[in-house]
């Protein structure tokens, strides 16, 4: 049973592992945070809150979200496939994952550019929680796609194996959490 | 490939497809206009939508209790943040 597994001491678990979950527990708080003020100017200007939804695309934006939570499903294979020490099938899930999240990326950026058009700036009373929230969720993303880019390139040096391959699952947890903000976001930026 | 192999990923596949349903469903209800019945439902959606992520492809379920712990640490030291913010909400939005 996961008895074994639920009693194992400290000391069994992997450092960077643990790591990871620390930083993604802070994670948590930094977003959260973000969201309340995001809330909490929705609150106070709530005539405006119309006004600047009439903005935002919600079929673009729900096309983001099928894209992301995709890259979320090939970001598992990835990791599954390097645990059963398939190397191809690493590499083509990974790349898989890259392309969908700069495709995420250039979604967000074609919104931005539509709200910028259509003169919604970062200095209104939405325009500042909105853009920096999705704005900081934005370069999570971009880090995201940047560190699988690395782990594609220094696979080929450091090859990752059946046994060793912490530094896939740390960034399979990495670009998960990333997809539950998106996921917690979606729901109260564009559909609430 | 083992029977195990097999399983898993044809679990990851299910959740996936739960996913996108879910995704769906959310944008449609979206366009609901009794926000009474559209903001409960939207909640509960996104949150069964991040417990699988984080259940099954972060894989909270599977692995050792610990990270979930830390990772509920995050939500519970977020609580004074919430509790102060529903405080001052309604004092900023008076003025």
């Amino acid at each position: 049973m996961n008895n074994t597994v639920d009693t194992a001491p400290v000391s069994q678990h992997d450092n960077s592992k643990l790591a990871m979950w620390v930083f993604l527990g802070g994670e948590v708080v930094f977003f959260i945070a973000l969201i309340l003020v995001f809330l909490l100017a929705r609150l106070v200007n709530a005539d405006y809150n119309a006004q600047f939804r009439s903005h935002l695309s919600i079929p673009v934006i729900a096309l983001n979200t099928f894209i992301l939570v995709t890259s979320s499903y090939f970001m598992v294979r990835a990791l599954e496939a390097v645990s059963h020490g398939e190397e191809k099938g690493l590499r083509n899930n990974l790349l898989v994952v890259i392309v969908l999240g700069l495709l995420f990326l250039g979604g967000q950026a074609f919104e931005w550019t539509s709200l910028f058009n259509e003169g919604v700036s970062y200095s209104t009373v939405f325009g500042m929680p909105f853009f920096t929230l999705t704005g900081i969720h934005g370069t999570h993303v971009f880090i995201g796609v940047l560190w699988a880019i690395y782990i594609l390139i220094s696979h080929r040096r450091i090859p990752y194996t059946q046994e060793s391959h912490v530094g896939i699952e740390n960034f399979g947890l990495y670009w998960h959490f990333v997809d539950i903000v998106w996921i917690v976001l979606f729901t109260l930026i564009y559909l609430i | 490939m083992t029977h195990e192999t097999t399983e898993r990923r044809a679990n990851y596949l299910g959740v996936f497809i739960i996913l996108i349903v879910l995704t769906l469903i959310e944008t449609l209800v979206s366009y609901v206009q009794q926000d009474a019945i559209k903001f409960p439902v939207l909640i509960v959606l996104s949150v069964i939508k991040a417990v699988l992520v984080l259940l099954y492809f972060m894989h909270l379920k599977f692995d050792s209790r610990l990270y979930t712990y830390l990772f509920v640490a995050g939500c519970v030291l977020a609580i004074p943040l919430i509790l102060v913010m529903t405080i001052v909400m309604p004092i900023i939005a008076k003025y």
